[in-house]
């Protein structure tokens, strides 16, 4: 009994040892990355602050402008560059204010009444009718001419902006570094330990070598190798037993927990082509999910939508505000597919297929039909895929396993009020068993063929 | 009292021979070495400890690393652009034709993946054949040419073009002939379009040549009506058919039609009005149609035609013909003159001879019996083949002279299915433009300089008109996968036509001729893709007025001396009737792996053709089945296996066309032996039985036969009777003796909501193969094979059995064991037989037997009725096929997608574009099976669901219904009483296939009902 509770006692030691070192690793490394993190949300944060603060500078209302601005103007304009209609850097100085008013009031109205200057710019954009904004009064128009010459001239100090947007970069590349940190902090504290090893020989040699000197007489206890320890440990059939069994029971649940996640991806999170953001486009813009995943509601597959969808509004949205006036690297990607040059608003004839990753990756033997399930069962989106609102980057959220679905066919009811087909099901289903729950199960929605054909 | 009449599944049952009962002993096919491991030497082998560890350990490490592999990537690529139509996941269909019928294509993401009839067809109504069925696979096929040729090198359409112009021009400026030869063309732009060219080079005519030729009754209408064309006969419309070695059902013209019109009036509805046609077949080699006859008589080829002119003189024509030297069809000839003159108006005499006097006295016989207006329509012809074997012999002698420069194949292949190859080849060699419209390196365009490959026909625009005033628009459902170019197209381009574009040329043309008179635009003819003015409906009575009788006396000489000539050489000499088959018909779908491996609807072979004959007779030559014989004509001889064939006329031998493909492709090549060499030419048209000598070759060819597999051990599972019995008492021959207690080992199943089943009219089945067909495609069954065919290791979930019972020389039934012996030993002829088609499937029994012994529930009962089977739960231990009474299951021997064995069909990337994507593929070690089509149940109930509305009747159809041409198999609710299947599974025919074992079968099948008279029985 003896050796075991010695063997505790030294391996609780070490245990200890190793593990409040790497925690007190991880905690400094943590703090350090949520430091950065934070640092880079600083600088980004004031450099997106003091964009407006300038602009506040220059005119008192553009800040208002910018608003409406960003709402009634953008699908058709941009400062610095010709989008369905003309680049407006320079408007006012162009065009006469009073001039404008009327053409942004009611353009067609302008045009109708002979204005050359309006006529040829309307035969100039082939002919499209700009949107009239009655709805804008005077005082509007000239905020909104004020953020755009704000805008226009923003370029000495968006040159400080992008600075700080390369601060913000670099922010984030130092979580990169954090790694090397901690590689270095391990490397330390092996050195520490080392170190103390060393430190305890010597103290011990001065031990003893100021015992010897005080007289006292050392009894030289016989130490035993570590291999001959090793050696008498090995013959302990009792520890042997209880190491075997604690090795296998180890092993087992290792293995069993293994072998039920083989081939389960929960969390899976592909890097994907194009950092599109589901946060972006389905929770802060609402678009709603079947704008882009048609095919939910009447096929089987969801569908990635195809890049035409996405150009319905990155025709003209291209966040260049946020990249320095130039279009969204990310967006870009979509033009490069389709081989589409947004200056000429061409297509080429080289376009490329965007290749998304795969995220939900059902095995071929199992059929799944989202229009069942979306249009028929009326389930959220979410309930399978998760808080995809707020997903920057999509990972497989429901594990996708057998039993995860069976799980659910089983607990959940059947959506079948006000649908003719399930009238006479339910209520031969009544007839049978009278108040039991209508589950999917219930129904044979968990017959192996019903999924597996 | 109920008919304890015998069937057999063939003759090894028949005669129940050694082999077959080695067979039948064991659980498996094969016997496994069970016994060799458990014997002494097995056990005590030196090192199986040793050999047991190494596997293990080499298993154990394979299964981990196996296990280390990380997830694939997999790469999800949307469209860049989506078309508007697609979307992903959901089938489009469009409207198109093939050969003049209208068919529906099923794409999915832009692929056609299966091809359904359009309701709107007068042809097939929304049924389609075995062979349209399958020339979807045609499309991803990987021996097609992929880029056009000259001089046998790969080359661009421009250089392609300047040649061609230029020799075209250099033969107009030397007054050399152009020949364009096709077979028969019925497209109305094609037509105009080679008018066209004909304008531009005027030395230029188009010979049509079908390779199984109609000539023989083109002649005959040329000299009764002045016109020659086939007549668009109406089977639906008589009461009394007699066919003389016609096989209408099968292959004859038009077979998808007729089969619909056939079973018109032998159907439930025509029987429950207690109506039944009558239907007499007298041939040589047991044909499909002559095994859903009433009465078959088996007649030489020699006596056929003397047949028809007793006929003719008893029917009133005059004349006087020899007596029958067969007595039996005397008989049966005076019986049947008697039953054709009481059905005047409402009879058809029909012939598959293609000699015109022979035909001439058809017509003859048929204006005498008002067929003419009634069951004839002569008015609206049928343009289905309109080649002419006389023109193309003057145009193989008018190459031989060196007269003809240039020439074009079009849909042609003569190098192989002509009757003079060598005279062709020959020719051809003096011609110096020779153009190929092929779209693989065929027989012929091997022996072209310049081959212009076309495209797969649903690549393609066009149209067709395969019965006056019925058009049919082909409209193309995928961009060519290839490099090829339409022929018309080709054709516009070197004629310089002012349209150089197909497309528009054949919208041009409906615009203008077709489509006013319809009041249809040219968008709403591409969605219902059928115009029909008239075609179909009865013709004008007066028409059988205006049919005059020739003079038969000249028909009657030739066929006199015809016959003398066939039947000169007395004993010594057999006569050989070359037929098409069913799956492969002219040898044009020799490369489609689904038609190979069809069985034929008789002799159930595949991969094969064979020499048919009778046992006895083969007997009398001195060989047995699969011996190798010598069949040798006067120019011409092949080696092929022989085949017995119950039923084949004494003294007489029957071969297909078809087979001996050396061009085919991949698949096609070196199967069986050609035999169109051994047509004859004679008084202008191609004969189709000629005088043989046949003698043993040495060796032996095993035949991959299906049907002695899967013994029933000789239950009863046929149920017959005649349709005087039916008429007294509908239930007859059902074996229902009133209600017998049951007892049941297991609980009821509780279903709720629908219960799936099935109906089949074993009086409407003709056997076709056209389900067969329609079930590979559907549900992704792989080909195996010639060499795993004979290992009994098809995979088809539906087979059509075909069972026969056998006569004795009186014509009476046997009905039991001991007298079969006598048969088969005694002097029977065997050539009165009986058949019977019996399509079997899985029978989703709702107290399966197969779903008890599976020992890892991969087999499991649904609650709509149906027998699930979960491959992917599977370990394969095959007790399931074991216990099957019905023997439906099939097991996965191999991984057909992923083995280069089977590179014919699923192995291939290409032709794995033909897969249903709702469909797994079954990996190795599974068992499978027909599953009733549960992805359209699924994906009916489902759009049932999205519309909000119950479900309707036969809106969900399985495969093999939805084409079957004679609506034999009907599926639905057995919940639904006003469903079509409900009122099927009431009627009093219903049974079930071993009900007696209470299994509980979902599929009912109805009497077979032959309508043989008391004197014929006798």
């Amino acid at each position: 009994m003896r050796s075991i509770s010695l063997f505790f006692r030294s391996v609780a030691k070490s245990l200890f040892l190793v593990s409040s070192l790497s925690i007190g690793i991880h905690a400094y490394a943590q703090n350090n990355t949520d430091a950065n993190a934070a640092a880079g949300q600083a600088t980004s944060g004031s450099a997106a602050a003091g964009a407006p603060v300038v602009a506040a500078a220059t005119a008192g209302d553009a800040g208002a402008g910018g608003a409406i601005f960003k709402q009634k103007c953008t699908s058709c304009h941009a400062i610095d560059r010709a989008v369905v209609g003309p680049a407006l850097k320079g408007i006012s100085e162009r065009r006469d204010r009073e001039w404008l008013t009327k053409w942004i009031k009611n353009s067609q109205a302008l045009i109708a009444s002979g204005d050359p200057e309006a006529v040829k710019l309307f035969n100039e954009y082939n002919k499209l009718v700009m949107t009239p904004f009655p709805e804008l009064s005077d005082d509007d128009i000239s905020n909104i001419l004020a953020f755009i010459d704000a805008e226009a001239n923003k370029p000495a100090e968006a040159a400080g902006g992008a600075g700080t947007a390369e601060g913000g970069a670099e922010g984030g590349s130092e979580q990169g570094v954090s790694d090397w940190m901690l590689g270095g902090i391990i490397v330390l504290v092996l050195v520490a330990l080392f170190v103390i090893l060393v430190l305890n020989r010597v103290i011990k040699t001065l031990e003893r070598l100021l015992l010897q000197k005080q007289g006292v007489v050392v009894e030289e206890v016989e130490s035993e190798s570590t291999a001959v320890r090793f050696r008498r440990l090995a013959k302990n059939k009792k520890f042997v037993g209880f190491a075997v069994l604690l090795l296998v029971i180890f092993l087992g649940s290792v293995g069993w927990k293994a072998m039920w996640e083989t081939g389960v991806h929960q969390g899976y999170q592909p890097e994907q082509p194009i950092k599109y953001s589901h946060e972006l486009h389905a929770g802060t813009l609402k678009i709603d999910c079947q704008y882009c995943h048609f095919g939910a509601y009447k096929s089987k597959n969801a569908s990635i939508p195809s890049a035409n969808v996405c150009m319905n509004c990155h025709n003209y949205v291209t966040a260049s505000d946020k990249y320095n006036g130039e279009t969204s690297p990310e967006i870009a990607k979509i033009y490069k597919a389709l081989d589409y040059d947004p200056q000429s608003k061409t297509y080429g004839d080289n376009p490329k297929p965007i290749q998304w990753i795969r995220i939900h990756n059902l095995p071929d033997l199992a059929y799944f039909n989202h229009s069942q399930h979306v249009t028929v069962a009326g389930i959220k989106c979410q309930e399978c895929h998760g808080p995809i609102q707020g997903m920057k980057e999509v990972y497989q959220y429901a594990p996708l396993t057998m039993k995860w679905c069976i799980n659910c066919h089983k607990t959940k009811d059947v959506n079948y009020k006000g649908n003719a087909y399930y009238d006479k099901i339910v209520a031969v289903h009544d007839q049978l068993k009278k108040g039991v729950q209508v589950t999917p199960a219930i129904l044979g929605g968990i017959e192996c063929g019903k999924c597996h054909y | 009292m109920e008919s304890n009449k015998k069937y057999w599944k063939g003759l090894e049952e028949l005669k129940t021979t050694p082999e077959f009962v080695e067979n039948n002993k064991g659980e498996f096919a094969e016997s496994l070495p069970i016994e060799e491991i458990l014997s002494d030497a097995g056990l005590k082998a030196p090192t199986p400890r040793r050999d047991f560890l190494k596997a293990m350990g080499f298993g154990l490490g394979a299964v981990t690393l196996a296990a280390c592999q990380k997830a694939p990537v997999h790469k999800s690529i949307p469209y860049l652009i989506k078309p508007e139509e697609v979307t992903p996941g959901v089938a489009n269909y469009y409207v198109s034709s093939y050969k003049g019928h209208g068919i529906l294509v099923k794409t999915r993401e832009g692929r056609p993946i299966k091809l359904e009839g359009n309701p709107a067809c007068i042809l097939g109504e929304g049924r389609l054949d075995a062979v349209t069925q399958a020339s979807i696979l045609d499309l991803y096929d990987v021996s097609k040419l992929k880029d056009p040729k000259l001089d046998g090198k790969d080359a661009t359409w421009a250089s392609v073009d300047t040649f061609v112009k230029g020799e075209l021009n250099k033969i107009q400026a030397g007054g050399k002939k152009i020949r364009i030869v096709s077979s028969t063309v019925n497209s109305p732009s094609t037509n105009k379009v080679i008018a066209d060219f004909v304008a531009k080079y005027p030395n230029t005519r188009h010979v049509q040549v079908d390779a199984v030729s109609y000539s023989g009754i083109l002649g005959a209408n040329q000299a009764s009506f002045g016109r020659a064309v086939l007549p668009h006969y109406h089977f639906d419309r008589a009461d009394v058919i007699v066919s003389f070695g016609a096989d209408f059902l099968g292959t004859w013209i038009s077979p998808l039609e007729f089969n619909r019109q056939y079973v018109v009036n032998r159907n439930l509805a025509s029987l429950k009005n207690k109506k039944m046609s009558r239907h007499v077949q007298f041939e040589a080699g047991m044909s499909m149609t002559g095994t859903n006859a009433d009465v078959r008589v088996a007649l030489k080829p020699s006596e056929e035609g003397l047949a028809l002119l007793n006929l003719y003189a008893v029917l009133g024509g005059g004349g006087s013909a020899p007596k029958l030297s067969n007595a039996k069809a005397a008989t049966a000839l005076g019986l049947v003159a008697k039953e054709l003159l009481a059905a005047k108006g409402r009879a058809l005499v029909v012939s598959g001879s293609n000699d015109i006097a022979t035909q001439t006295i058809v017509n003859n016989i048929n204006t005498l019996l008002g067929s003419y207006g009634t069951t004839i329509d002569i008015t609206n012809p049928s343009y289905q083949y309109l080649g002419n074997d006389a023109d193309f012999v003057t145009l193989i002698a008018e190459m031989q002279r060196g007269e003809v420069d240039g020439i074009f194949f079009l849909d042609s292949n003569p190098a192989y299915n002509s009757v003079l190859p060598k005279e062709f080849a020959e020719g051809l060699y003096k011609v110096k433009l020779k153009v190929s419209f092929s779209e693989r390196l065929d027989e012929t365009a091997a022996l072209c300089n310049v081959i212009a490959p076309v495209p797969h026909f649903l690549e393609t625009w066009g149209d067709a008109n395969a019965v006056a005033g019925y058009y049919t628009i082909v409209q193309p459902t995928i961009n060519p996968v290839h490099n090829t170019r339409q022929a018309e197209q080709s054709l516009l381009i070197w004629s310089d036509n002012a349209i150089k574009n197909y497309y528009q040329y054949v919208k041009n043309n409906w615009e203008t001729s077709i489509l006013p008179g319809a009041g249809l635009s040219w968008k709403q003819l591409l969605q219902t893709g059928v115009v029909n003015s008239g075609a179909g409906a009865n013709a004008p009575a007066a028409a059988s007025n205006a049919a005059p009788a020739v003079n038969a006396g000249n028909a009657a000489q030739a066929i006199l001396a015809a016959s003398a000539a066939l039947a000169k050489g007395g004993e010594s000499v057999t006569e050989l009737t070359i037929y098409e088959s069913v799956g492969l018909r002219d040898g044009s779908y020799a490369n489609n792996a689904w038609l190979q491996e069809l069985p034929d609807p008789v002799s159930k072979v595949t991969w094969d053709n064979y020499v048919a004959l009778n046992p006895k007779y083969a007997d009398k030559l001195g060989v047995t089945e699969f011996d190798l014989v010598e069949v040798k004509a006067d120019n011409y001889s092949v080696v092929l296996p022989v085949l017995y064939q119950p039923g084949q006329a004494i003294g007489t031998a029957s071969i297909a066309v078809g087979y001996g493909r050396t061009k085919a492709g991949k698949v096609g090549d070196e199967v069986g032996k050609n035999a169109y060499p051994f047509l004859k030419l004679q008084n202008g048209s191609l004969q189709n039985a000629v005088a043989v000598t046949i003698s043993a070759a040495g060796g032996k060819r095993e035949l991959a036969q299906t049907q002695t597999h899967h013994s029933y051990e000789g239950r009863n599972i046929i149920r017959e009777t005649t349709f005087n019995k039916y008429v007294q008492d509908p239930h007859s021959g059902t074996g229902k003796h009133g209600e017998h207690p049951t007892y049941d080992l297991w609980p009821e199943h509780k279903q709720i909501g629908h219960s799936w089943v099935m109906a089949i009219d074993l009086n409407a089945c003709t056997g076709c193969g056209a389900c067969v067909v329609a079930c590979n495609v559907e549900n992704n069954i792989p080909v195996v094979g010639r060499d795993e065919v004979i290992k009994r290791r098809e995979m088809h979930w539906i087979r059509i059995d075909r069972y026969y019972s056998f006569q004795d020389d009186q014509g009476a039934s046997l009905t039991k064991e001991d007298q079969i012996g006598d048969l088969a030993e005694g002097d029977s002829t065997l050539e009165d037989v009986t058949v019977i088609n019996q399509p079997m499937l899985c029978q989703h029994c709702d107290h399966a037997p197969c779903e008890t012994v599976c020992p890892v529930i991969a087999t499991m009962h649904s609650s709509d009725g149906l027998n699930h089977m979960a491959y992917n739960r599977c370990v394969g231990t095959r007790y399931c096929a074991n216990n099957c009474p019905y023997k439906v299951r099939r097991f996965n021997w191999f991984n057909y997608w992923n083995d280069s064995r089977f590179d014919n069909y699923m192995n291939n990337e290409f032709t794995q574009l033909v897969l249903n994507p709702d469909v797994t593929t079954r990996s190795r070690g599974v068992m499978e099976k027909c599953t009733m089509c549960i992805q359209r149940i699924q994906g009916g109930k489902l759009q049932a669901k999205i519309e909000k509305r119950p479900l309707r009747d036969l809106e969900i159809q399985t495969a093999c219904q939805q084409t079957c041409p004679t609506n034999a198999i009907i599926f639905g609710d057995r919940f639904d009483p006003n469903s079509a299947v409900s009122k099927a599974l009431g009627n009093e025919r219903t049974y079930y296939v071993l009900e007696e074992l209470n299994v509980q079968p979902g599929i009912g099948y109805q009497t077979k009902v032959r309508n043989t008279t008391e004197a014929q029985q006798a």
